[in-house]
Parts: structure tokens; C-alpha cells; sequence
């Protein structure tokens, strides 16, 4: 009957060959730990500085790495249980700090803390609690990935996973036994060695495996590159984007040795759902096959053996994959790079992708429509031109200037204004924003682009910009900041809930399921405005995943002017998500979104919702064609 | 092969077309310009013939400084280097005009393949590349959509009308005329843009070429056609409507 | 100088279309300058051609013969004319603007220092002959200057084939002298397009179905009126997408770029992705029952009622006109 004894038991003093041999298996581990992290240490370092790296405002990073690594946050909220379960384990291994320290300092006759005395005991009492939990974690976690086998950890086995979670287990159950012997007896010394070679041992694994995170992900979160979709710009006449090992920078490599393997990013990935190539897990092991294959100096393309040309095109640029990873991977910016250097080298060969770029070329919308079309619309619908004495520049984009459902928010949205009485007026010439290049990779068309709008821009003094679409709220604010300084810009839904309490409140509105856009709400963190707008229309109603946690239409990061998708159609999948609330309208934020409903929403047939943008929403209520 | 591609730069598809004060042509001022459509397929042509049997893709074109843009294009899309004419007064030069022009310029160069586009998107008389033809006595072909070299010179697909083609053997060095959407263009991109920094762009002045440039086929004045692009919604029951249409697509708009 | 001289083009072993709008032009030319009217016939076997353009109202036929010029040849063509051009001295030459003229007639008009005025869709006082200029947006008149000939190629449907005056015209015949060396290139028999099942990309005539046919059992009806016309059968994509016709008839931005000369758009309302995929057509005729849909704004001509009745009543009319 084993009996507690209240106090940590350490084995009585060691011989001078139980010291050497510790001496020894340290030594030999810390060696082994150094042949393989040293090794990646300088693949990251050789690898080339990234331009754009800021270190200050250094407050976020704080802020980031308080949350994301010490509390957990992201993994916890976005995976609530197995996330525990992992905290568990991780404030475990921070709690034995200490603990593990004086465990070797005792090998060697020094030990620090008194089990005994007052600290000592209270330390290991509170250690112990989180052994037990760490215990717990990881046995949940082993049990999941084991016998649950959630499909996003991958379909093979991970035998060193199963000997590392082996390994904790241990370590947390030789610590908790050891309270249960006094400090001369012989199962003291044995639980000591034990405990002393799992950790040699792990210590030695670590680097080789992806658990190589314990070290990287705190250092990962905390060197972000500082913004959500970073995309650094390229420097100098050489530089095309992610081409060779050569153009991979340091926190494209720190991220892929980062990566955990945890398939979170996978999970959400549009494309990984619908049976596309993509797998955003997959792209950045790919990276580190790379990396640990060839190194960061050599030539060998990416995109090739490591990882498929055509997996990096099926990106909507959604940044589910950004958004979920909590060890700080950063997809977007790598996903783009890859792009980039296939697009600005002309590598990639795709009809629809030469049309949308000999359009953009050329002209001033990624239809391909003549701009006349644009001046017809602005005539017809008796819209006011900018002259600089309005308050406010209301931007198309190439949805609300040439696509009749883009032009029908516009409308209300106008009708809207002229409500509230704000002024407001159109560009007499307006070019596409670039986003749908940018995300491409084209920079050659993005810069033409950018420069072109910004000029414009500055002739007509424009100093506040709001528009209905989020990518081009993104692409101008954030985007075009390379290429000179934008106005302020801001959504719609921003707007109207900034002046929400001037706008009528619908008797009798209909049950309305609102689709967060991925620019508006991952991208811009704007959840709640356009909740605020459909609350005045109607009842609304959260899809399952919603805010974060927003499943993308499928047309963005270009792919709406690309060919048709492989594998299911995002759009329906997402539709069928919508359509199963039972909710009688879908309500969107976003003329992209609204788009790709539609033909989703139209197979329903007659049963089918409606599907309203937030400004249709609001002008519906207004009085009958008052204030325009 | 040591190909020349003559291309021309034109106001923009989408321009807005205003008549000038003199009512002679359009007001440039505010107009953006771009490379012909159809000598864009003639590039490409030209780049895909390098690509298969190496050599050399000259462009050439004639025009004020504002067609520096349009070379530095073609130089991006893959041309080795360009011959710039440097014209200021292309407007008054008829056709053959223009073709004695490139023609002087061409002629020192010795080159096995001229191509050009079948049409220029804004006088779209499709002669140019005829006329060079004649003046250097070479053999030509037009309205050609794929090219292929072959032991005695080149066999090439010609449009004919209704969906027909037929191929053309001649012997080199010749002269083509593109059609367009004989291939899939490519687009500029960045790499070529910065790699056409360094490319040659020889310049040589219309007076140098000394060719004589009295024109033949004058062009009065220009007047905006009295029908404007509307729809024509045809009134009636579906059998009246039906034929109205009939007689105004074989008539009006002569696609029937 | 003197006379207008019309080159007549076969097709067929007859006088093709073109070249009775180009004998129409001529006369009217002849009308407006006070000049004669005469017409050539090129070929290695032009009786009974120069037979049926000598019961026009012209003064001289002439059948320019020679065997080098049995099938057409830019070298061939333009020696025989010139040759011609140089013995007989007109004041005009017409010509059908046809891809066959487009390939010679620079050429000569070049070889005798002249310059081809193309395309002609009028003739006024002068005569001055216009033509369009910036893909249809300008008309521009030209005149011609200096001595030698003028050379003028009339537009396809400018000119009526049937207001060609009937009359007699004396026959004659005229030998150019051509060596075979001096034909530099070799054509081949002319061919159709490789056999696809469709090239919606390259077809000329085009009826596109969108939702407004309801049902697949409708889908004959537009088929009926596409092999009236002559066309090949597209659709937007909802038809597709539901199986009605298999995708490679989709029209649009993720289906094919179309750029016919007709485009005859049944109950499609106009989205975007729709609109994109067309906009290279040369003509569009709108049918839909919604008199706002957006399809009208980009249509040439439109009708606005049930295609179940319209669609039937064109093809009657459509299947009239052909005859």
C-alpha cells in the first residue's frame, strides 16, 4: 500500500561515478540536442533578412505573446478541449521549471529546494497539481490522436508523438510517485534516474521533431510580422517573390520549423474542404522539407517537388489558416510569395489568369469591360461626381461600377446616404483596386495600379473613402501603403452603424443569417457593425461558423476570375451552411459574397432565401423614395 | 531567325472619341494609349518562334516619344532589342507612306521573318505589312493564325471566311500578316519589365530615312457616325418582332 | 484614263455575293463621276463567270485568263491587274473587300504607286469614300490625289447585291504574261477547322439559354433556331450547372469567351460572369420576357416577351430569309 509522505522525496547523496555518469548523459544529450537544433538555428539565421521587419511598436508583440503563449488563448478558444488539454501540458512543463532544475542540481549534490521546508513544500505541492494535469492533458491527447483520430492530424501514425506523450507521461508520473517514498529508499533512486533520462532523452528529440515548437513558437508569436496577411514587398531589381530557397527569409523559415503539425489551419481551409490539392498544413511542410533537404541557399524552386504550382492557386486568401495557427505561422504572406514568383517570372500559364492580367494591363476593370460602361451606370442612377466639397468619396470598385447586383447596393447605399443627408461623390475615373492581382502575385499590375489610384486620388484631394466592398477597403488601406499614403477608407457597414441610431428600426422583420466576408471580419476584425445593421432590418441569425470563424464564398485571392474550382464548389457548400439555419434572408456584406450565393442560392429553387446586402437591407426601410 | 515585328501604338479600345478642332481627327489630349491589338498576337508569334528555333525578335515601330511605353512593353513580353522611327507627323502619311518608312528601316536589318498585325485598331486598313512586302520584294501572306518553319521556308494557316483555312507554303525571307487569337497571349510581367531596362532601343528620325511622304489617299475630315450604340427594343407580337428582326439583322447590321 | 473597272471574285464556280454589292458600287460610282462601268473576271477558266456579270449594266467584260491563275495567289493576281491596269488605264478601280482582295490589293495598288482607300461604306460628292475608323465609332472621308488609279474596296453589305442593273456588257479577253517562277507561294485546298465537338471561341453565330427556358424539354426549341441560323448552341452557366447541356457550352468568364459576329442571348438575364463572356460579340439580340433585365443594356436589338412564342416565330422568319 503505497503511502504518502507529504514531502517530494530526493534520493540521498550520489556516488562520485552516479555524478560522472550524470555529467556524462547530460553533456551527451545537451551535444545530441545541439548536432540537430544547431543545425536548423542556421538554416533560419542563413536564411536572407526580411525587409520590412519591424521590431517596435513592440507593445502587440508583448501583448501577442502574453495571450497566445503564456494564457493559451488562441489554442484553447479555437479548439476548447484538446486546447485544455495542451495548456495543461504546456503551464505543466512551466510550472516544473524549477522542479527540474533542482532535480539535476540534486544529482549533482546541490540541490536548492527543500522539500521540507516551507517553500519547498509549497513549490512542490503546486507542482504536483499541475502534474496531475499535465498528466491528464496529455493521456486526452494521446487518446485523441490515437484512437479518436480527428482527420485534420493527418492520416499516418505519429510513433514519435506516441513516444513523447509516452515520455511526459512518464516524467509526470515519476514525479508524483516520488511523493509516495521516503528519500533513503531504493524506488527513489530509480524513480530519480528514470525521470532524469526521459528528460535527456526528449531533450534530444525535441529538435528532431516537430516538438522542436517548445523552443520556436514563443519566439514565432512574438516575431510576427506585425499585421494580419503581411505581404513584405519585394527589394531590388532581383526580387520576384518566393522562387528558391535563396528568397525564403528568416521568419519564413523560423515559421516552417515552427509548424506543430496540429492541422488547425487545414481544418478551416475552404479549398482543403472541398477536395482541392491546397492543404495549408502541407504548404508549409513542404517549406520545411525544403529547408531541411536543400537548405536556404540553394536554387531548386519551391514549387515543384516540395509543393504543387497548381495547390498554391487555389487560395482564396480566406486567412483561416493565419487566423487559427497558434504557433504563429503565417500563411498568407508565404502562399502570396509563391504566387509572386511564379507570376512575375511568367511561370504560371493560366488562361483565365493571362486574360484577368491582359485586362488589367490595359484597361481599368478586371472584367475587361470598357470604362464607358461605368459612365453609363454613374449617368443612369444620377449619382453626384466628387468635386472635393463632399465629405465623402463613395468608390464602385469594379463590382458596384459594372455588375448589376453591384450597382443595385450602390443605389441603395446612395439612397442610404441621401437619407442621413451625407454628401458624398463619385470619381469620374476609376481603376480596379488591384486586389485581385495583389493576391495573384502580379506586382507589376499592382503597382501600375496603385500608382494610377493614388494620383487620382490626390487630384480630386480625397480625403475620406467608403466603399461596399472589403477587399477593396483592404487593398487601399493597407495595399496601396506601399506606394504612397491613401485616405482613410472605410466599409459601409462601419458607416451605417456609425449612424445606426438616425436609421429606421423594421417592424416585422424576417429571420436574416449573415455571412461574415473574410476582408471585413478576419481581415479588418469588423464583426459587430454589420450585426448592428441587420438587427434594424430583421431577426438575425449566426451561421455555425461565424465572426472568426466565417467559412469563405470562394471568390477571393482572385479565384472569382480564375476558371472553374475542382472538387465541390466552395460557394455551395458554404449556401447549403446559410440555407440550413432556416433563416428567409442571407445577408451579406460583400459584392463578391453576394455573387457567388447567388447561383448557389438560385438551385434551391423556389424554397430558396433571399439574399440582401446590408445596404439593401437598410434602404428597404427607409421611407418610399424619400431624400434623394 | 532574326524576326521583326512592326507594331503600332493606338488609342486606347475604350477611348472616349472626341473630333479635334480642325475636324481632321480625334482630340489626343487625355487619350491613353496602348499596343495593337492584332501586332500583339504578331509578337507572340514571333516570341514562340524564338523560343522553338532561336534567334532574334526585333519590334519596330514608328511614332512620337509617347510610344516609348508600347516598346518597353514588347520589350518586357520578350523582344531583344527595338528600332524606334521617331515620327511626329504619322497622321499625314497614307498608307504607303508609312510602309516606305518601315521599309528603309527594316531593309539594312536583313531579316528572314517581318510579321505584323493583320489591323490597327483605329484606321484598321490591314495594309501596312502588304505594302512593306511589296516594297522590299519579298513574298507575303495575310490574316495568318499559326506559323511553322520548315526546311524550304515556312507553311503557315491562313483565315479564310465562313471557317475556312487553308495553309500557305512560301519561301523566307517573307512577310505575314497576324491574326489575332491565333494564340494565347502572354502578359507583361515584372521580371521583364526590369530586364527590358536593359535592352537596346535604337532611334532613328523619319528624316534620316529620307523617304518621299506626299500622300495618296488623304483623310478630309471625320465625323462621329449619326447612329449611336443603343437597343433597339422591336415592337410588335412575336411573329411581327421576329421578322422586323430578321430584316434588321440582314440589313442593318448585315450579320445574317 | 478612263472607266471604273469592278473585279469580280468566284465562289463556288459562280460570282460571289460580294462581287454584285461591288458591280452595284461600280455602277453608283459611275453615276456619280460620269465614268463607264466595266468589270473583270481573273481565273484560268472565266467564261461562264464573265457570261453571268455580262447580263449586268456594264460596258466591258473582261476575262483575264491565264492557267497560273486557276487557284489564287497574291503574285499571281497582282501581276495579271497590273498588267491589265497598265495596258487599260482606268480612272477607278473596285474592288469587294473581301480576305482575298485585303492579301492583293495593297500590293498593286502599292506597285503602281497608289494607295488602296478600304472598307468603303459610301460614296459622296467628289467622290470623296467613307470609311469607318476607330472600330466603328468615327467615319472618315478620303479623297484621292494625283494622277494614276484610284483604288477602292467596298464593305460587305455597303452595297446591294440586288441593285445591281441588269443590262449587256461585250466580252473580251485579256493574256498576262506570268512565269511560274515568279509565283512565290503555294496554297493548299481550303479545309475546315479540326473537328471538335464545340469551339464556341471560334464560332461566328451563337444562341446562348439561360434559366428563362425553365425546362430541359425546351432546350430543342433554341436548338431549332440555332440550326436555322446556321450557329452553334451556348448557355450561361445555371444551364450547366444543372446538367442541361455539358459545361463546354458554357458561356461566361469561368466558361468560354465568345466573340461572333451574333449573339442571340434566350431568357438570359445578364449577370456579370455572363456579360463578361460576351462582350466581344459583334451584334447582340436580347429575348427576355423582363424588360429590365440587365441583358438589354448591352443588346443591339431586343425583344421583350415569352421566348416559348418569340423563339419559334424567328426561326419561321429566320428559315424565310434563307431562301
Amino acid at each position: 500500500m503505497l503511502t504518502l509522505t507529504a514531502t517530494l522525496a530526493e534520493p540521498e547523496h550520489f556516488s562520485l561515478v552516479e555524478k560522472l555518469l550524470l555529467v556524462v548523459l547530460v553533456a551527451a544529450s545537451a551535444a545530441g540536442f545541439w548536432r540537430r537544433f544547431g543545425v536548423v538555428l542556421h538554416k533560419i539565421l542563413k536564411s536572407k533578412k526580411d525587409p520590412s521587419f519591424h521590431l517596435f511598436p513592440i507593445g502587440k508583440r508583448v501583448w501577442d505573446f502574453v495571450c497566445e503563449v503564456l494564457f493559451q488563448t488562441k489554442v484553447i478558444r479555437q479548439r476548447p478541449l484538446p486546447g485544455l488539454a495542451h495548456a495543461f501540458v504546456f503551464w505543466g512543463f512551466c510550472a516544473f521549471a524549477l522542479v527540474t532544475l533542482n532535480h539535476f542540481a540534486v544529482g549533482l549534490g546541490l540541490g536548492f529546494l527543500n522539500p521540507a521546508g516551507f517553500f519547498g513544500r509549497f513549490y512542490t505541492y503546486f507542482a504536483a497539481v499541475f502534474a496531475i494535469a499535465c498528466a491528464a492533458g496529455i493521456f486526452g491527447l494521446f487518446v485523441r490522436r490515437f484512437l479518436v483520430r480527428p482527420k485534420w492530424l493527418g492520416k499516418k501514425l505519429s510513433w514519435e508523438s506516441g513516444f513523447i506523450a509516452f515520455l511526459i507521461f512518464l516524467l509526470m508520473v515519476t514525479y508524483l510517485a516520488s511523493f509516495f517514498v521516503g528519500d533513503a529508499d531504493q524506488a527513489t533512486r530509480i524513480l530519480w534516474w528514470v525521470h532524469s533520462l526521459a528528460i535527456l532523452i526528449f531533450l534530444v528529440i525535441i529538435p528532431h521533431t516537430k516538438h522542436l515548437h517548445l523552443i520556436l513558437s514563443p519566439a514565432t508569436v512574438f516575431l510576427s510580422r506585425g499585421g494580419f496577411s503581411q505581404i513584405p514587398p519585394l527589394v531590388g531589381d532581383e526580387d520576384f517573390g518566393l522562387i528558391a530557397g535563396t528568397d525564403l527569409t528568416r521568419l519564413a523559415s523560423l515559421q516552417a520549423y515552427s509548424c506543430v503539425e496540429c492541422g488547425r489551419c487545414t481544418e478551416h481551409c475552404p479549398a482543403a474542404n472541398t477536395g482541392k490539392l491546397l492543404n495549408p498544413k502541407e504548404i508549409i511542410l513542404g517549406l520545411r522539407s525544403y529547408l531541411n533537404d536543400l537548405g536556404p541557399a540553394s536554387e531548386e524552386p519551391l514549387l515543384g517537388k516540395y509543393n504543387a504550382q497548381e495547390a498554391a492557386f487555389q487560395c482564396t486568401t480566406c486567412g483561416a489558416c493565419e487566423f487559427q495557427c497558434p504557433v504563429g505561422i503565417e500563411h498568407l504572406p508565404i502562399i502570396v510569395g509563391l504566387r509572386r514568383g511564379a507570376v512575375n517570372t511568367g511561370a504560371w500559364e493560366d488562361e483565365y489568369g493571362s486574360k484577368l492580367f491582359l485586362a488589367l494591363e490595359r484597361g481599368a476593370n478586371a472584367h475587361g469591360l470598357p470604362a464607358s460602361e461605368r459612365d453609363k451606370f454613374i449617368e443612369k442612377a444620377g449619382l453626384p461626381i466628387f468635386d472635393g466639397t463632399q465629405e465623402y468619396c463613395l468608390w464602385l470598385g469594379c463590382m458596384g461600377g459594372y455588375d448589376p447586383k453591384g450597382r443595385e447596393i450602390i443605389a441603395d447605399f446612395a439612397r442610404v446616404m441621401n437619407y442621413l443627408g451625407t454628401s458624398f461623390g463619385v470619381l469620374r475615373k476609376e481603376k480596379c483596386c488591384g486586389d485581385p492581382v495583389r493576391r495573384l502575385g502580379n506586382d507589376l499590375v499592382f503597382q501600375q495600379l496603385a500608382e494610377s489610384n493614388l494620383e487620382v486620388f490626390e487630384q480630386n484631394k480625397a480625403k475620406k473613402i467608403v466603399s461596399i466592398c472589403p477587399h477593396c477597403v483592404r487593398t487601399i488601406q493597407e495595399d496601396w501603403k506601399e506606394f504612397g499614403t491613401p485616405p482613410q477608407v472605410e466599409h459601409h457597414s462601419e458607416f451605417l452603424a456609425r449612424h445606426a441610431d438616425k436609421l429606421p428600426k423594421q417592424a416585422n422583420g424576417e429571420s436574416i443569417v449573415f455571412h461574415d466576408p473574410c476582408y471585413l471580419g478576419r481581415y479588418r476584425n469588423v464583426y459587430e457593425q454589420p450585426r448592428t445593421v441587420v438587427g434594424l432590418a430583421g431577426e438575425l441569425v449566426e451561421a455555425p461558423r461565424n465572426h472568426e470563424r466565417s467559412f469563405c464564398c470562394g471568390a477571393g485571392g482572385g479565384l472569382v476570375f480564375l476558371g472553374e474550382e475542382s472538387g465541390e464548389r466552395v460557394s455551395k457548400v458554404r449556401a447549403a451552411e446559410l440555407v440550413a439555419t432556416g433563416a428567409k434572408t442571407v445577408g451579406t456584406a460583400c459584392p463578391f459574397c453576394n455573387s457567388m450565393f447567388r447561383d448557389a442560392l438560385a438551385e434551391k429553387g423556389e424554397g430558396a432565401p433571399q439574399l440582401l446586402d446590408i445596404a439593401q437591407l437598410t434602404a428597404r426601410g427607409l421611407p418610399a423614395r424619400g431624400g434623394s | 531567325m532574326k524576326i521583326i515585328v512592326a507594331i503600332k501604338q493606338v488609342p486606347e479600345r475604350d477611348a472616349q472619341v472626341r473630333i479635334d478642332a480642325a475636324g481632321k481627327w480625334i482630340e489626343e489630349s487625355g487619350l491613353q494609349y496602348a499596343l495593337n491589338e492584332s501586332d500583339a498576337y504578331a509578337l507572340e508569334e514571333a516570341l514562340q518562334l524564338k523560343e522553338k528555333h532561336g534567334g532574334e525578335v526585333v519590334v519596330l515601330t514608328a511614332g512620337p516619344e509617347r510610344v516609348g511605353p508600347t516598346i518597353r512593353e514588347a520589350l518586357a513580353k520578350g523582344a531583344d532589342r527595338a528600332i524606334h522611327i521617331d515620327c511626329a507627323d504619322l497622321g499625314s502619311r497614307d498608307a504607303l507612306g508609312v510602309a516606305k518608312l518601315l521599309a528603309a528601316a527594316v531593309k539594312p536589318e536583313n531579316p528572314d521573318l517581318i510579321l505584323t498585325g493583320l489591323q490597327s485598331d483605329d484606321l484598321g486598313q490591314g495594309q501596312t505589312g502588304v505594302i512593306v512586302a511589296e516594297l522590299l520584294g519579298l513574298p507575303h501572306s495575310s490574316l495568318i493564325l499559326h506559323v511553322e518553319k520548315t526546311d524550304t521556308g515556312l507553311t503557315v494557316k491562313r483565315e479564310l471566311e465562313e471557317g475556312w483555312f487553308q495553309t500557305i507554303e512560301l519561301p523566307l525571307p517573307a512577310v505575314l500578316t497576324i491574326q489575332s487569337g491565333g494564340n494565347k497571349l502572354r502578359y507583361a510581367t515584372l521580371m521583364g519589365i526590369k530586364r527590358a531596362k536593359t535592352k537596346e532601343v535604337r532611334t532613328v528620325t523619319a528624316t534620316e530615312l529620307a523617304v518621299d511622304s506626299a500622300p495618296v489617299a488623304i483623310l478630309e475630315r471625320v465625323v462621329l457616325p449619326q447612329k449611336q450604340k443603343s437597343t433597339q427594343i422591336l415592337p410588335g407580337n412575336p411573329k411581327e418582332a421576329a421578322a422586323a428582326l430578321v430584316e434588321k439583322l440582314k440589313f442593318e447590321a448585315r450579320v445574317l | 484614263m478612263s472607266g471604273i473597272w469592278v473585279v469580280v471574285e468566284e465562289r463556288d464556280g459562280r460570282v460571289s455575293r460580294n462581287s454584285w454589292e461591288a458591280v452595284a458600287a461600280g455602277q453608283k460610282l459611275a453615276a456619280l463621276t460620269g465614268q463607264a462601268a466595266n468589270a473583270v473576271v481573273i481565273g484560268a477558266q472565266t467564261e461562264p463567270l464573265a457570261a453571268e456579270v455580262a447580263a449586268k449594266a456594264l460596258a466591258k467584260v473582261v476575262r483575264i485568263e491565264h492557267s497560273l491563275l486557276a487557284a489564287y495567289t497574291a503574285d499571281g493576281f497582282t501581276l495579271a491587274l497590273q498588267q491589265f491596269i497598265e495596258a487599260e488605264k482606268p480612272y477607278y478601280v473596285v474592288f469587294p473587300h473581301t480576305y482575298q482582295v485585303r492579301d492583293y490589293a495593297p500590293k498593286l495598288a502599292a506597285r503602281l504607286g497608289q494607295v488602296l482607300i478600304g472598307d468603303v461604306t459610301a460614296f459622296a460628292e467628289g467622290p470623296t469614300f467613307v470609311r469607318q475608323l476607330m472600330q466603328g465609332r468615327l467615319n472618315g472621308s478620303y479623297r484621292h490625289s494625283g494622277n494614276g488609279p484610284c483604288f477602292v474596296s467596298v464593305q460587305a453589305g455597303a452595297f446591294r447585291a440586288d441593285e445591281a442593273q441588269a443590262g449587256t456588257a461585250a466580252i473580251s479577253t485579256f493574256a498576262p504574261t506570268i512565269d511560274p517562277a515568279q509565283i512565290r507561294t503555294k496554297p493548299s485546298e481550303r479545309f475546315r477547322g479540326a473537328a471538335q465537338t464545340v469551339d464556341l471561341g471560334a464560332a461566328q453565330l451563337i444562341v446562348g439559354v439561360g434559366r428563362g427556358i425553365k425546362d430541359p424539354a425546351n432546350i430543342p426549341i433554341a436548338q431549332e433556331l440555332a440550326t436555322a441560323l446556321g450557329a452553334e448552341l451556348g448557355a450561361s452557366r445555371p444551364i450547366c450547372d444543372n446538367g442541361w447541356l455539358p459545361m463546354e457550352r458554357q458561356i461566361g468568364s469561368s466558361g468560354q469567351t465568345i466573340s461572333p459576329k451574333l449573339y442571340l442571348a434566350v431568357g438570359i438575364s445578364g449577370a456579370i460572369q455572363h456579360l463578361v463572356g460576351i462582350k466581344g460579340s459583334q451584334c447582340v439580340v436580347a429575348i427576355n420576357k423582363d424588360p429590365d433585365a440587365p441583358i438589354f443594356e448591352v443588346a443591339d436589338y431586343g425583344i421583350v416577351g415569352d421566348l416559348m412564342e418569340v423563339v419559334p416565330a424567328l426561326t419561321e422568319a429566320v428559315k424565310a430569309a434563307k431562301q
